[in-house]
């Protein structure tokens, strides 16, 4: 019987467990699988088999049961999932449903999920910058949160190593704001696109349009082709999945990846119900994992655990994990996990016409989305009466205009006989904000889920600087496509709950100090050496740019450290 | 051509819509399944003829080959809300009657460019009743839009490109 126990700890038994498959997960899972450590990663949710599981992604529209719209009946079940841009007929088998797994909204907050291998790394707008020193010195700047343990020339290195592999398309612009990368060649910006950035350049110092940088491949190099994946094909039907490999996944990069070296086991249908700390032993000795089809529980064991769950499932797991040692959750001695949680505000548009430049229009489709506005407020010094600022996205499209009034032949000729109308333009904007301790998550003290974890709680808002930034963002562009002489200028305050951004991030902040943080320089819980959180819930602050590309550096960097450390003993 | 491949082509053409032949159902009930509402045949006939006056039959199929008054019924029972639903149903009885008064005729008996009349009256009636104004604007945006996006229009007409491959920012406007 005890050899039989020895056995089944044996083949439970890992040299890495990464819990969570998507962007940061299957990083993580590449690195430790690479340098020879069998890993265990654990997925949540179903498998997704690259190109296999992408039932939808050659369809046509009139192949969908109602051209790609939910029916009303899944739209009125699903009011939170309803109102995130992919769920369509055609990606909403990759997102979560509200009614499966519930959560508790102390203040309304979208939360988005994909709960499959890949996360919602099969979902993701695919734009990638670069962090600067600008960002990583503002809460030391500008006085909130804490500083961040790491500066540019600590990430720079990693920035290139996940750049080349992943594969990122965008042009070298020299801003400093904005350090260039690793890059494929760019999109280029459309005629309007490049007007309005000769405009901008012309008047201000410091705002440029540049192509939108995306984890597309728009040439491949070896390291790609090796992947398995090619050149994307402009379909612009990323969320379906990319029978091209086109774009980065973990589905068709990391994860596949991993599996060639022989090192990885991936255990789909694992909710990780908890981390196992061992009060005798001091450290971290695996996780607790039921089965959602079974029921069952399991516990696996590693000697080291990076939790990469999805930022606020990250702190729900850390939340939910106590022992004696740490009965306010895992690595929680300070009493903050879960809070400083910020996001980005992406609850403003704009949108004009332009009537210049009509001897030109596109001709295919361009998978960055057009042009990017890096931040330009507050970047070299304070200039406005609020914090931080926003980057902007920008693109431009000729309308096709038809003529659809009557009926019969007329109209009938008229609806296949499309005439370029205006340029159509189009800005949003995604705004820093601030963590703050006001806006946390927590479990909730009664209510658990299916497999009887606690359901998590969220709190968090906006607050005056949101408000105040917002504003800036609505005339600063209203005055800059003034000035590019567009016109029927419309702003669009969204009032959109945070969350539908899908930018949440923190509640396990990086820092120097155990008092004020709970991860050290290099995502390892201050408090507990074996156990690294390298996803959005390590950030310290949101900054302006898309997170996905600093996840999958900062877990590169740390699954680095973390080898070197397990060789020297330090993690025991 | 095969009686099984017909029914295999109007199902692709319907864009999967299930279709059941009418024996194995209801005597005088819409020839689709429909889950909320209640469409008798008669009313899907007097919609296959209104879509075919908005999308006519020319040198290409009209949206009554094509189809397309099933997919706007598709679309009405499972997209709309019960209210809009029950406006179209109404507005359909209200144009019924309508047509009844000026033609003393029913909709199919009257020729086509009466029926055109007809509907641009309807169109251009900015005093319209509500429902009347409903069904229309649903009817003709849905069969706009299922005749837009049907197979054959996307593969023959339009040529939508599921692959371009290709895109350029710069590209100049043929001038006639």
């Amino acid at each position: 019987m005890s050899n039989l126990n020895i056995d089944a700890e044996k083949s439970h038994t890992f040299d890495a467990i990464v819990i969570g498959s998507g962007i940061s997960g299957g990083w993580a899972a590449k690195e430790f699988t690479e340098k020879g450590l069998k890993t265990l990663v654990l997925e949540r949710g179903r498998d997704v088999q690259h190109i296999t599981d992408y039932p939808t992604t050659n369809k046509y529209t009139y192949e969908f049961e109602h051209y790609g719209e939910p029916a009303l009946a899944i739209r009125k079940e699903n009011p939170i999932a309803s109102r995130c841009y992919v769920f369509r007929e055609d990606a909403m088998h990759f997102v979560v449903k509200d009614q499966e797994h519930p959560y508790v909204q102390e203040k309304p907050f979208d939360w988005i999920r994909g709960y499959q291998v890949g996360g919602k790394s099969l979902l993701w707008a695919r734009q990638v910058q670069r962090w600067s020193d600008f960002d990583f010195e503002g809460p030391a700047r500008d006085d909130f949160a804490v500083d961040w343990p790491i500066r540019y020339k600590d990430i720079a290195p990693w920035y290139s190593y996940v750049e080349k592999f992943a594969g990122i398309s965008g042009n070298k612009d020299g801003l400093s704001q904005l350090p260039d990368g690793e890059f494929l060649p760019g999109y280029p910006l459309n005629a309007v696109e490049d007007y309005f950035k000769k405009v901008l350049t012309n008047k201000y110092s410091n705002r440029h349009v540049i192509s939108a940088r995306c984890a597309h491949i728009s040439k491949p190099n070896q390291i790609h082709l090796d992947q398995g994946r090619g050149q994307c094909q402009n379909r612009t039907l990323c969320q379906r999945g990319c029978p091209f490999g086109g774009y980065f996944s973990s589905n068709a990069s990391t994860l596949p990846w991993a599996a060639k070296t022989g090192n990885l086991t991936l255990r789909p249908f694992s909710v990780v119900e908890s981390v196992i700390y061992d009060d005798k032993k001091g450290k971290v000795t695996g996780v607790r994992v039921v089965d959602t089809n079974t029921r069952e529980v399991t516990e696996y064991y590693a000697k080291v655990i990076f939790v990469n769950a999805a930022a606020l499932n990250t702190n729900l797991i850390l939340l939910n994990s106590k022992s004696q040692r740490f009965p306010q959750g895992l690595g929680n001695d300070n009493g903050q996990l879960g809070k400083f949680v910020a996001f980005h505000n992406y609850s403003a548009r704009i949108s004009a016409e332009y009537d210049g430049l009509l001897d030109y229009t596109t001709d295919g489709r361009n998978p960055a989305g057009g042009g990017y506005l890096p931040r330009f407020r507050n970047v070299f010094k304070q200039e406005t009466n609020f914090k931080r600022g926003y980057a902007a996205g920008f693109s431009a499209r000729r309308m096709n205009n038809k003529d659809m009034s009557g009926v019969g032949e007329g109209l009938k000729a008229n609806l296949l006989k499309t005439t370029l109308g205006p340029w159509s333009v189009g800005s949003h904007m995604m705004g820093e904000t601030i963590p703050k301790e006001s806006n946390f998550v927590n479990l909730d003290p009664g209510k658990k889920d299916a497999w009887g974890v606690p359901l998590l709680n969220i709190s968090v808002d906006y607050d005056e600087n949101d408000v105040l930034m917002k504003k800036d963002y609505l005339e600063q562009l209203t005055e800059m496509f003034t000035e590019a002489g567009f016109t029927n200028i419309k702003q669009n305050d969204a009032s959109q709950a945070p969350g539908l951004d899908i930018h949440e991030m923190g509640g396990a902040r990086m820092g120097h100090d155990p008092k004020t943080s709970i991860l050290n320089q290099w995502n390892q819980l201050h408090a507990c050496k074996n156990v690294f959180v390298t996803d959005g819930a390590c950030m310290t602050s949101t900054s302006t740019q898309n997170p996905s590309l600093t996840y999958m550096a900062l877990t590169a960097r740390a699954v680095d450290y973390a080898v070197k450390a397990m060789k020297k003993g330090d993690l025991a | 051509m095969e009686r099984r491949l017909v029914i295999k082509q109007i199902l692709i053409m319907a864009g999967g819509l299930a279709l059941l032949p009418s024996c194995l159902r209801d005597a005088g009930k819409s020839s689709v399944l429909l889950k909320n509402l209640d469409v008798s045949l008669d009313q899907e006939k007097l919609l296959a003829e209104i879509a075919e006056t908005i999308i006519p039959k020319t040198n290409t199929p009209g949206a009554k080959e094509l189809n397309i008054h099933l997919f706007v019924l598709k679309m009405l029972d499972d997209c709309y809300e019960p209210e809009e639903q029950q406006l179209f149903l109404k507005g359909l009885e209200a144009l019924k009657d309508k047509t009844q008064r000026r033609y003393s005729k029913s909709f199919i008996d009257i020729a086509v460019p009466e029926r055109q009349e007809l509907l641009v009256g309807i169109e251009n009636d900015k005093e319209a009743s509500a429902e009347l104004a409903a069904f229309y604007k649903i009817m003709k945006g849905k069969t706009i839009q299922g005749y837009l996006n049907s197979q054959y229009v996307m593969t023959n007409l339009t040529k939508w490109e599921l692959v371009p491959g290709r895109y350029n920012g710069y590209y100049p406007v043929k001038t006639a």
